[in-house]
């Protein structure tokens, strides 16, 4: 089996199964297969990290082409001047939100960690826009920014961080690790990778039970999708025609160990061919490319056409947390990726390339995300820490605590004429 | 009232409440057109459909994860394991995900992972075993091991009733062994309740699932000897029935707790603790416990038996118990 890339400007449409056709050009072998994996990114980057020994040191090393020039935002095909200027500023709420977040670490009001999204927030800010009121999502740990969009409050994650008994989860866990059922449709992830993925699946089978064919967002890292869980989830979604958008995070490092050292193929996005579904690649940094490939995940979910995977190409631009340097991290991978800051780039975009913002109108939006992040900040600081004692209760649903009822309506059931029937057939086991 | 074998029981419930509540559906291995391994759900795709008897992949993560998720949307999903042999493929969605959901971020998982499990059919060790300890162990689930027709019914179809995640062990010795008298109504038998299945006044033997029988079995024979058993039926191994633990060791004074899994670790362990903790002052000689051995289910015939606990073993404990 052969894999044809589909490189440069022409971007294919998302949501066809992989073409698969025998060669007719003649080629000898006349039982080639050709698989496309659409790819809207305007750059290809060339280059990879390779462990090397250095005298007595074994280090990370990058080799290849590392100043080539910053390509442009591609135009979307489906937002407009308002929706972009609207998905600019969750991010930077989002990156304002983690600065802050930072500086309450440094100031010692965070209990444990702080992870961050730097880097990678247009990607989760421009997925998350792509979902409708009804859709599900459920977020891994740099997915903060999703958080803004869906409509939860920084001060949620602050108090998250901080273990206050305002947080969503009354201090019970902390990070993103939250999530809400009733109004938001949102998911919480568990510090496990890749067991979102067939809970997000069966959220959506659930769903088409109930008679609706939902979009059901997460993500899963380079590191992530290592896990066999990520396998079982993907399939389980592919083969019962489950409306899952997986965005794998493809963000070079995986804690400390390169892309390179986690899989051999060449791009994530390889493996939709073999689950049987759309693969396809985005630049990371670039939010109009994830919303479009995100909105036509979702628009194929909704129309009940299963799963699509879309892999995202960025640099994570911190270490895994708050107490990792990255050190290990070559400096001429962090200059590259630097210059591709997805809201630098948005911002260019928008204030000067499109002139859909003034410069006037950028500096009010950049200080009114300013002043919503100190306000939240001082809603989560001025929250209480949770009594000893509320560490008890609610490892049980009990009587009353909550109605289970079909959140789309009560399944249509359409019973065949069987007949309830003793049994006496082989058994496996007698 | 019907006879119906502990199987059939379980079959009724599952389909009772399928008919009942069109949330409830079925996924599994092997478990529409040719109705399951052991035929649980034999009839049922016929009936109910393939949207409601899923036939899946082998993943038994996918399937736990994706019986979770469809919770998540107000759905009753019931999830069989071929095996419970193979529950621990789907540890960490049971253990981290299912398991801590309600105390973490206050969604509840009203779902029900049902298996066959349990010794006495030559499985070998991964056909044979009992893995609830490892449930016992997870605050948030339920874990739920009938001894008889009735009970199996009436704890199925709570647990698909029931708001948590339960797990529901089902003894595939006793599947077509062992018949009992099923009500044709609609009952429910409640979840965390124990039920004094003989009365007796010199001992009590605490046990669960097919040792429930081995323990009535031994109590004919001892009551030929003059000694009077009690024998407490959990049916429910967590939540634990303290009060009734407490309760038989109050009543006889001396208590053998008798479980097929292995011995280090077991329930029989926290047994003891409860009645050190609810009954020490009761207590007129030392707690037995007649468990299975510290190693894998043997495959050979000889070699499971000696591995089980046998009748005989249990007629033996309880005349030196009633003799201390």
């Amino acid at each position: 089996m052969a894999i044809k890339k589909k490189s440069g400007n022409k971007a294919s449409s998302n949501g066809h199964k992989p073409a698969s056709k025998a060669s007719t050009n003649g080629n000898r072998n006349s039982s080639l297969r050709q698989y496309e994996i659409p790819d809207y990114r305007l750059e290809h980057p060339n280059f990879s990290v390779h462990q090397v020994r250095n005298g007595d040191e074994v280090r990370y090393e990058v080799t290849g082409d590392l100043d080539t020039p910053v390509p442009p935002i591609r135009d979307s095909k489906y937002l407009d001047k308002k929706q972009c200027i609207e998905i600019y500023r969750y991010m930077l709420l989002n990156r304002r939100m983690e600065t802050v977040l930072e500086n309450l670490y440094k100031q010692g009001k965070v209990v444990g960690g702080v992870y961050f999204g730097l880097g990678q927030e247009a990607c989760s800010c421009a997925s998350a826009y792509a979902l409708d009121k009804d859709d599900w999502f459920a977020p891994m740990i740099r997915n903060q920014g999703s958080l803004l969009v869906r409509g939860f409050r920084a001060s949620d994650t602050m108090m998250q961080y901080m273990a206050k008994a305002g947080s969503p989860t009354k201090g019970r866990d902390g990070t993103s690790h939250f999530g809400d059922i009733e109004k938001r449709n949102m998911v919480s992830p568990i510090s496990m990778l890749g067991d979102l993925i067939p809970v997000m699946s069966g959220v959506a089978l659930g769903a088409r039970l109930q008679g609706r064919d939902v979009a059901v967002l997460t993500y899963i890292g380079d590191g992530g999708q290592s896990t066999g869980v990520t396998y079982e989830g993907i399939n389980f979604a592919a083969v019962q025609n489950l409306g899952l958008v997986l965005i794998v995070e493809s963000n070079e490092w995986a804690y400390s160990t390169p892309s390179e050292m986690q899989f051999k193929c060449t791009d994530l996005a390889e493996r939709a061919i073999g689950y049987g579904i759309p693969g396809i690649i985005v630049d990371g940094t670039d939010a109009c490319q994830v919303y479009d490939a995100t909105r036509e995940a979702v628009e194929r979910a909704h129309r009940g056409e299963g799963a699509t995977m879309i892999e995202a190409k960025m640099m994570r631009m911190k270490g895994h947390a708050i107490h990792d340097a990255a050190t290990y991290v070559p400096k001429p991978l962090f200059d590259f990726w630097k210059r591709r800051d997805p809201i630098a780039r948005f911002e260019n975009y928008l204030v000067r390339e499109k002139k859909w913002l003034s410069a006037k109108e950028n500096a009010d939006l950049i200080a009114e995300v300013e002043k919503i992040i100190e306000a939240e900040r001082e809603i989560a600081v001025n929250s209480p820490m949770p009594t000893p004692e509320s560490a008890l209760g609610g490892v049980y649903c009990e009587d009353g605590c909550h109605a289970i009822k079909p959140k789309y309506g009560m399944p249509k059931v359409r019973k065949g004429s069987g007949s309830f029937k003793q049994t006496e057939a082989a058994v496996h086991l007698k | 009232m019907a006879q119906l074998t502990y199987l059939e029981a379980i079959r009724q419930g599952i389909w009772e409440e399928m008919e009942r509540d069109p949330t409830v559906f079925c996924l599994g291995e092997d478990i529409g057109i040719y109705g399951g391994a052991f035929k649980v759900t034999d009839g049922f795709i016929d009936r109910f459909g393939a949207e409601r008897v899923i036939d899946t992949p082998i993943a038994e993560s996918a399937i736990v994860g994706a019986a979770f998720g469809a919770s998540l949307t107000g759905m009753r999903p019931v999830a069989e394991f071929q095996f419970m042999d193979f529950i621990p493929c789907a540890m960490n969605q049971i253990s981290n995900m299912v398991a801590k959901t309600h105390y973490l971020w206050g969604a509840p998982a009203p779902l029900v992972l049902r298996g066959p499990s349990g010794g006495y059919v030559h499985g070998g060790p991964f056909h044979s075993q009992n893995p609830e300890m490892w449930f016992v162990h997870n605050p948030g689930l339920k874990v739920i091991c009938p001894a008889t027709p009735y009970d199996a019914k009436g704890l199925i179809k709570a647990a698909i009733r029931d708001n948590n995640p339960c797990i529901f062990f089902e003894h595939k010795y006793l599947y077509r062994r062992i018949k009992g008298e099923v009500p044709a109504e609609d009952y429910v038998v409640p979840i965390g309740k124990a039920n004094i299945v003989r009365e007796g006044h010199d001992l009590s033997i605490i046990t669960y699932a097919a040792m429930v029988h081995s323990a009535l079995e031994a109590a004919e024979t001892l009551s030929n000897d003059g000694i009077d058993v009690e024998i407490l039926d959990l049916r429910t191994v967590s939540p634990l029935d303290r009060d009734a633990i407490a309760a038989t060791v109050h009543k006889t004074n001396k208590v053998i707790i008798l479980h097929e899994h292995s011995r280090t670790g077991g329930l029989a362990g926290e047994i003891a603790a409860i009645i050190n903790e609810e009954a020490f002052d009761a207590l007129d000689g030392p707690i037995v416990r007649i468990t299975g051995l510290d190693s894998a289910v043997p495959f050979s015939p000889p070699q499971e038996e000696f591995f089980l606990p046998k009748v005989n073993e249990i007629v033996a404990e309880a005349r030196k118990l009633k003799a201390y």
